[in-house]
This record gives structure tokens, sequence and C-alpha cells, in this order.
């Protein structure tokens, strides 16, 4: 009987081990998927939607490189045609405005200040591989998709824990639901990935606050991969030249 | 009037099964009957400073604010920062509030040579704990303007976190939880609620607890007055039931017609309590007084004499009540007066078609009424108050009026004591919660009287930003204001910040790019509308006094007069200026009411009396009343305020019963005998003892209120007493002597 116990307990530990090791290879499959591009640019589209269905619209021009580089330059509306910000490693932000003429740095030491107006946080904004920040495990597999749930590594996320479906062919995401410390469910994330050439890229994302009954949807077009971006693209000095 | 009476004996038991059945289906109604503690709700939509007050409030999410202070010896202590993100994280988590704003969940913009942090003042996952880390923190706290003051108090005892609720979130069901998830913390430093959610909660629930607590307690002693005055079940029984009947059809029709139980409102349960078993007490008098052996015919008897008087003090009640309708300032008095007057008509009815209906199905065996007349010639009441009082009246009628003319002079001079207060503060008692909340408020937080100040034009134009920071300047340099708040503080914030000097950027494109830094900011929508048309400044006004409040109102008018533009459009509002306007027509709606229900009062009472003078001569006693009454509170320093300036009216409408019953009874009896003598016994010893048994009702049952956790309710309910006792003291000896004198000369003249 203790033979039978120990070997039972060893199949569970196996099991579990298994299980485990398959939430951590989806969730780096999915990195992968995500960010496996050299670079990335394309046109940024963002409609913000209130809960009377009032629409707002930016556009700009999107550019990135690896997972920590990344630049959005506006170009509508007017009033912020040309302003650039330039996200950098280690939660850095240099923002070009050009009626003031120069590039100022901006430390976001507050992650869950929201992105310029969107329903995106600069938590939920930045590139970081989703392995390196969460800790995940699979619940359950249905209807083609893997559902993880996630447990953010560092004490300092403002949520409580993220539901993720990742498509289980390719690895993209499909769904993000969002819950705070008080485990109540404050955003969700809808995702549609299209193939371009060899990558899957997020066509549309649509974040929804449930408390405020906001929305923010971006659609990105004319996307191309791996067109060789260089360093100097994402240099504090280069933002002036990048100007309208 | 007999056969009146006749009927209304003949179908009795129709009577009794309808008042039956509209008893248990209003009685159902109840239970959907809510509260509304809200006075702002209350607040008329035909004054331009209240309209703009609700609108502004509205609109930029003034009024789903609530406060928690936290008061201890200092706050910048690593226990009590740990004390104020445990609160902060409770209250994040707690669904239906949008935001949480304190010490450690603050934003802080700092400027530097390297560029511009945007960040926490606090690291809530690493609190500041070092003697080094709580100095830092406290200097920066007590030298920029958007804390201090503002979320420590600059003495460094105590500090608010601030919760916003969204439009559509239930403001009672939040506060609860806040009011639970915080107790539950059993934090060792002075917790204490403030902000309108919080505040119209509380108060909801202490007219609840009043509600409980004193109507039980207003009806036993009630009862115990009754009983002492009529020393029969039926004597206690019957005017409570008509009563009780009378508040749930009130309530039961409140409830159906969407009305909602407000601050005021509350003590309508009280009010028809104490007056509604009067007119059964005088139905019952005169039943018990008549001497025929025939039940069915005493009570047709009594009934026809009865009915008069019981609707004649019924409508001169009404009027009272009625009165408030015109020129009452808050829509909750109005409503106060309407449901008051409708269950006064209610319980008029029910005596006169119920009680007598009730008494001739129930008790069809006359007591003998020898024994009776015996019984009542012989009680203590009689024996030792009316009867010495009717020799008083006779032998010294000059001495009487000569002491109420003094009385009267004496009160006259009070009168011009008298103060007005629209102060939210004084309706808590000393040592209550709210009260020490709004206390803190005041002492330390620059006072928790919202003032906006409501500028329309582009709110990314140069021009209209620099005289919204010139507007502030100003309104600073009133000793009522410590502090303002606006999107232009925030915009000259971030240039300073980015290095750019803290001013506002001449080119209005600057703007436009730094509102990109702030969009999407909670902050910005309690600034600024979605179209950026219109923005407010945010203020509080310090002192609680209506001089200050009136000065600085004519400050800022002068102001406004010389800065309004067609493109930078200022209107100003606030708690301070709805307070001015409100203590106005305090005044207004006592001096409109009170002449209105005295007028109506004497065309009605003469008009059924047949005779003015016996109309001008009712209101003598009460009016008599009113002005020691006014005396009185200006004397004790008792406020004019939203609950005390119901006192006159009501007492006017309640007291002028007892002059009516006088002069009526007077007037049959004196008709009837022509002797003066003979009718002024049969006033003191008959109509006397039923106004005593019902003054001594009627006050007890006012004097409850005194229980109440309000303050301007303890104050109404001791007014309304003295005015009752003074009113029917004027019937039973001014009322009496006047009569005496007057008719001394018709009886010479005869």
């Amino acid at each position: 009987m203790f033979k039978y116990t120990i070997f039972f307990l060893t199949f569970i530990f196996f099991l579990s081990s298994v299980v485990a090791q398959d939430a951590n290879s989806i969730l780096k499959k999915m990195d992968n998927t995500m960010f496996s591009a050299k670079d990335k640019q394309g046109i940024m589209k963002m409609i913000l939607t209130n809960k009377d269905g009032k629409e707002k619209l930016r556009e700009g021009i999107l550019m990135q490189k690896g997972t920590g580089k990344r630049l959005f330059r506006y170009t509508f509306p007017e009033s912020q045609a040309g302003i650039t910000s330039l996200s950098l490693p280690g939660n850095i932000m240099w923002l070009y405005m050009p009626a003031f003429g120069k590039p100022k740095k901006i430390s976001l030491l507050a992650k869950s200040q929201k992105f310029t107006g969107t329903d995106f946080s600069y938590e939920d904004m930045n590139t970081y591989s989703y392995f390196d920040k969460y800790i995940p495990t699979l619940i359950e597999t249905k209807d083609n998709v893997f559902v993880l749930e996630l447990k953010p590594r560092s004490e300092k996320s403002r949520y409580l824990r993220i539901i993720l479906n990742v498509d289980n062919t390719n690895y993209f995401p499909v769904l993000m639901e969002y819950y705070d410390r008080g485990n109540n469910k404050i955003k969700v994330a809808k995702y549609k990935y299209v193939k371009i050439g060899k990558y899957w890229n997020a066509e549309e994302v649509t974040m929804t606050d449930l408390k405020k009954q906001h929305s923010t949807t971006i659609i990105l077009s004319d996307v191309k991969f791996d067109q060789g971006l260089s360093d100097e693209e994402f240099s504090v000095e280069n933002l002036n030249q990048n100007k309208k | 009037m007999e056969k009146f009476a006749q009927v209304i004996l003949k179908f009795r038991w129709i009577i009794i099964i309808v008042v039956i059945m509209l008893t248990a289906f209003l009685a159902y109604q109840i239970k959907s009957l809510n509260i509304n503690s809200d006075i702002i709700s209350s607040l008329p939509d035909d004054d331009p400073d209240a309209l703009l007050f609700k609108k502004i409030g509205e609109q930029f999410g003034g009024f789903e604010m609530g406060m928690i202070i936290l008061e201890t010896e200092n706050i910048f202590q690593g226990e009590v920062l740990e004390h104020i993100r445990q609160i902060t994280d409770s209250l994040k988590m707690t669904d239906g509030i949008s935001s949480v704003t304190s010490l450690t969940s603050i934003i802080d913009i700092r400027g530097g040579e390297y560029g511009i942090e945007i960040g926490e003042l606090v690291d809530e996952y690493d609190l500041p704990d070092t003697p080094e880390e709580l100095i830092n923190l406290r200097d920066r706290v007590l030298s920029k303007e958007m804390y201090r003051g503002v979320i420590v108090s600059e003495d460094e005892t105590a500090t608010l976190i601030i919760f916003t609720l969204p439009d559509d979130a239930d403001a009672k069901d939040v506060a609860t939880k806040v009011k639970e998830k915080v107790n539950s913390l059993d934090l060792p430093e002075n917790i204490y609620f403030s902000g309108s959610p919080m505040m119209v909660t509380y108060i909801a629930e202490l007219i609840s607890d009043d509600l409980k607590r004193l109507i039980p307690l207003a009806f036993l002693l009630i009862s115990f007055i009754l009983f002492l005055g009529f020393r029969t079940i039926r004597g206690v029984l019957l005017p409570l039931l008509t009563a009780v009947i009378a508040i749930i059809w009130t309530l039961g029709i409140m409830s159906l017609s969407g009305y909602k139980v407000s601050m005021i409102s509350n003590n309508i349960p009280i009010i028809l309590l104490a007056i509604g078993s009067a007119y059964t007490i005088h139905v019952l008098n005169r039943i018990n007084q008549c001497k025929e052996k025939d039940r069915e015919k005493a009570l047709r008897l009594a009934l026809s004499y009865i009915i008069v008087p019981v609707i004649l003090a019924a409508l001169t009640t009404i009027i009272g009540f009625i009165s408030f309708v015109f020129g009452a300032y808050l829509s909750m008095i109005r409503d106060f007066g309407i449901f008051t007057a409708l269950g006064t008509f209610f319980t008029a009815i029910l005596s006169i078609f119920f009680v007598p209906a009730i008494i001739s199905a129930l008790y069809r065996n006359a007591k003998d009424p020898a024994k009776q007349d015996k019984k009542y010639r012989k009680s203590i009441l009689s024996n030792n108050v009316l009867a010495p009082l009717k020799k008083l009246l006779f032998l010294h009628p000059k001495y009487i009026l000569f002491t109420w003319s003094i009385l009267i002079l004496l009160s006259i001079g009070g009168t011009f004591m008298i103060k007005r207060s629209v102060n939210i503060q004084e309706y808590f008692r000393k040592g209550n919660p709210t009260r020490i909340a709004e206390e803190i408020m005041t002492e330390k937080f620059g006072g928790s009287k919202p003032i906006f100040v409501l500028f329309k034009g582009d709110m990314q134009s140069p021009a209209v930003l620099q005289t919204m920071i010139k507007t502030e300047k100003y309104m600073k340099e009133s000793p009522d204001i410590t502090s303002t708040q606006s999107i232009a503080d925030l915009i000259k914030e971030i240039m300073y910040v980015i290095g750019e000097g803290k001013t506002i950027p001449d080119e209005k494109d600057k703007i436009e790019q730094l509102w990109f830094l702030l969009e999407g900011n909670d902050i910005m929508s309690k600034f600024v509308n979605e179209d950026l048309s219109e923005g407010i400044i945010l203020s509080k006004f310090v002192s609680p006094d209506n001089e200050a409040k009136k000065e600085f109102s004519d400050y800022m008018n002068k102001f406004i007069e010389e800065n309004s533009t067609e493109d930078c459009l200022i209107e100003i509002t606030g708690m301070p200026f709805v307070d001015v306007t409100m203590d106005r027509s305090l005044l207004y709606s006592q001096l409109g009411s009170l002449s209105i229900a005295i007028i109506f009062v004497i065309i009605i009472v003469g008009l059924i009396l047949g005779s003015f003078k016996s109309g001008m001569y009712s209101t003598i006693p009460i009016v008599a009343s009113i002005i020691i009454l006014f005396g009185f509170m200006g004397v004790a320093g008792i406020s004019l305020n939203i609950a005390t300036v119901l006192v006159a009216s009501v007492a006017l409408g309640i007291g002028i019963d007892y002059s009516i019953h006088i002069i009526s009874h007077f007037n049959d009896s004196f008709n009837k005998t022509g002797d003066i003598q003979k009718a002024l016994e049969d006033i003191i010893m008959i109509s006397g003892k039923a106004i005593l048994i019902n003054v001594s009702s009627v006050a007890v049952g006012f004097l409850v209120l005194l229980f109440s956790e309000m303050v301007p309710l303890q104050y109404f309910g001791l007014l309304i007493a003295l005015s009752m006792v003074g009113s029917s003291l004027g019937a039973l000896t001014l009322l009496p002597v006047i009569l005496i004198l007057v008719n001394r000369k018709r009886q010479v003249v005869n």
C-alpha cells in the first residue's frame, strides 16, 4: 500500500510539474509570437470610446525595436501632431513636444498611470516579455485556447492576477481579464491577430475599463517587420528630427 | 348637523371596514418608502445660485466625494503611514469607488535636471520609515500647496483619504461599506467620516434611528397622559388608534406618490401622533359629557356639537402646515407642509367618522350619565386646577390682562435677539462624530463648504487660464479661502517641472501639448468638461458665519463684474452662496407663512363662527404665545434654522384649536343661557379639561423630540411644546378675560 502511495504521489508531482512546465512554455511561446520580430513599424490608430458612446480619434506612427524600445509620433489630432514619445528600458520615457523645442525626460514611477488618456496603463503598454513579468498556471484547455492564470512576479503590480486565453495553435493572446488586488475584474483586453509574412500581428486590440465603461481600440495598419531600424532611430537626439 | 351625525352612526360598519381596508393597503405601501437625507437635492431650481451649484456638482462630480479623516499626534510616523495605506488599499478594493487619493497614493510630479519624474509621493510598497525618510516626506508635503492643508493639515495632526464615486454608484451602499471596512481595521488613530456621501448616509441612519426610538417613546408617554386624563382604556386606545391610522395613511400615500422621508419630514409621525390624538380627545370628551341615557342619542348630540369645532381646528392646523408651500426655500420643507396637512386632514376625518363608528359599534352600553357627571365634576383636575382658575378669571380679569401685556412686551424685546443659522455643524449634538469631522475640516482643511467658480471659454486658451490664476489669487486674499485648485494650477506646475518657469504659457499650442501629459488623469474630469468649453476653480470656505459669507459674496461679485468677458464668462456659486439665500429665505418664509396662516385663520374662523370678531379674538392667545416663543428663542439663543423656522406656523395651526374650542363653546353656551358666568363655567370646566388633557399629550409628544440626535429637531420639539403650553394658557386665561371684558359691556348694554 505504501508503495502505491509513493507511486501515486510521485505521479501527481510529475504531473503537476508537467502542467507547470506546460504553462511556462505556453507563455514563453506567446512571448515569442508577440515579440519575435527584430523590429516593427506601422500606423497606429486609437479610438477612445466613453460610456455614452462618444468617440475620440488619435493617429500616429509606431516604431518598435526588440522588447525595450518604442517610439510613437502623433499625427492626429492637429493640436498634438508632432508630439513624440520614446520609451526606453528602465521605465524611462522621453517626450518631445514641438512647441517647446527640446525633449523632456519623464521617469514613470507610477506604472498604473494611464497611457495618455487611453485605457492602457504604462504597465499594460510596456513591451517586456510576459514570462518575465508573470508566473503562469494552466487552468484549462478549451475551444482552441489555453486558459492561463498569470500572477505578477513583482509585488508592485496593481493586478492580483490576469486570466489569459492563448490560441492553442499559433500562441497569440486572444483575451486578457485583469483583476485588481481585491480580486475584482476591472479590465478586459480582446486581441485580433493576423499573420503578416512570417509574423503574427495584433491588428486590433480593445481594452475596456469595466468600472468606467470606457474603452480604447488600437488598430495597427501598414505594418512592416524587420526593416532593420537602427538604434539611432530610438535616440533622444533623433527626437527633434522626427518632427513632422 | 344632527342628521349628519345620524348618517355617520347608521353607516358605522361600512366606515369601520373601509378604514381597516385602506389602512391595510397603505401600510403595505410603507415598506417601499425611502429616506432622502440630501439637502442639496432639496435646493430650488428657481434660485440661480442653487441651480448652478447643483449643475456644477453633478457635472464635475463634486458631490460624489467622500473623506476619511485620520487624526493622531503626528501623521509622519511609519506606523501611521502604514495605517493610511491600509485604509487606502481597503477603499481601492471596494466596489463603487472609482479613485482614492491619500498620502500613500497621490501623484507627485518632480522636476530635476534630468527631466520630469511622474510618480507617487511615496512608494506604497516601501513606505518611508527611517527618521530621515519621514522628515524628507514631511518637508516635501508641507512645502507644496497641493498637499499642505489639502491632504495633510498644517499642524501635521490630521490627514485625509479622499475617495470618489462614479455617477451611477449607490452612495448609501458605498458609504456603509466604507464605514464597515475602515472600522474593521480597528486602527488606534481617531477616524472620522466626512463628505457628501458619508454625511447623507449618516443623516439617513440618524433619521431612521430617531424614528425607531422616538415613536414608541411618544406612544408610551401620550398613553400615560391619556390614561391620566380619561382613566379608561377607550380614552387611551381611541386617540392613539386614530393617530396611528392617520400616520399609516400619510406615509403610505407618501410612498405611493414617490416622495421620500427627509430630515424634516421624519418628524411627521411624531407630529401626527401628538396632534392626531387631539381631535379624538375632544370628540371623546364631548361624548363623555353628554348626559343622555340613550347611547345612540348621546353620541348624536355630542357629534352634532363637536363636528364644527373639530373641522375648524383641523382646517386651521392644515392652514398652518400648508403655509409652508408658499415661500419655502427648500423643497423638503414644502413637502413636509403638504404631507403634515394631509395627515391632519386624515386625523380630523377619522375622529369625526371612525371614532363615533367604533364607539357606537363596540360600546353599546352607556355608563350612567349621572355617575359620569359626578366623576367629571369631582376629578382632581376640575377641583384643583379648573375651579380655582374660573374663580381667578372672574375676580381679577384685569390683573391677568396686565400680566400678559408685560410678558408680551418683554418678549418683543427678546425677538430682536434671534439669530439665524444655516450651519450644518449645529445640526448635530456636541461630541457627535460628524460634528467633530466638520470641525476638523473647518479648522485644519479650510472648511467643508465647497465653492465653485465656473469659467466658460476655451480651456486651452492662455487668456482664460491667466484669468483663472488671477481669480485664484484674488480669492486667496479673502481670509476665508485657504486653498484653490484648477487646471491652470496644474499647467503652471508642469511648466515649472519641465523647466519653463511657474507660469501659464503665452501660446496656445504649448498648452495643447502640455494637455497631453495630463490627459486620462482622473483629476481632469474634476476641473474641465469633456469638450474643454468649461472649467472650474475648486475651493472651500472656512467661516460658518453668515456675515462672512455675505461679505465674500459681495467681494467676489465685484471681481466677476470687472473680469467676466464674452470669451471668458465667470460665474460663482457654492454652499456659502446657497446659505446666504437660504438664510434670507428663512426670514422671508417665516414672515410669509406666518402672515398667510394668520389671515386665513381669521377668515376661516370668522366665516364658520359667523363673526369676524370671534375670528380676531381666537387669534389673540396664539399670536401672544408666538410672540413669547420668539422672545424665548431670542433670550435662550436658539437660532432660526431649517427646523425651528417651522415652529411658529405649526404652533399657530395647532395652538389656535384651543381658542376655537373655547370660543365656539362660549358662543354655544352664552347664546343658550345669556348668562356669561354660566358660559364661562362651561368653557373652563368642560372644554378646559379637554384642552388640558390635549395640551399635555401634544406637549409630551413633541418633547420626545428632545431625544432626537438632530439638534434642530430637539429645538423644534421643545419650542412647539412651549408654544402649546403658551397658547393653551392663553386660551384658558387671556381669551376668557377678553370675553369677560367684552361681554360684560354687552350684558350691561342689553
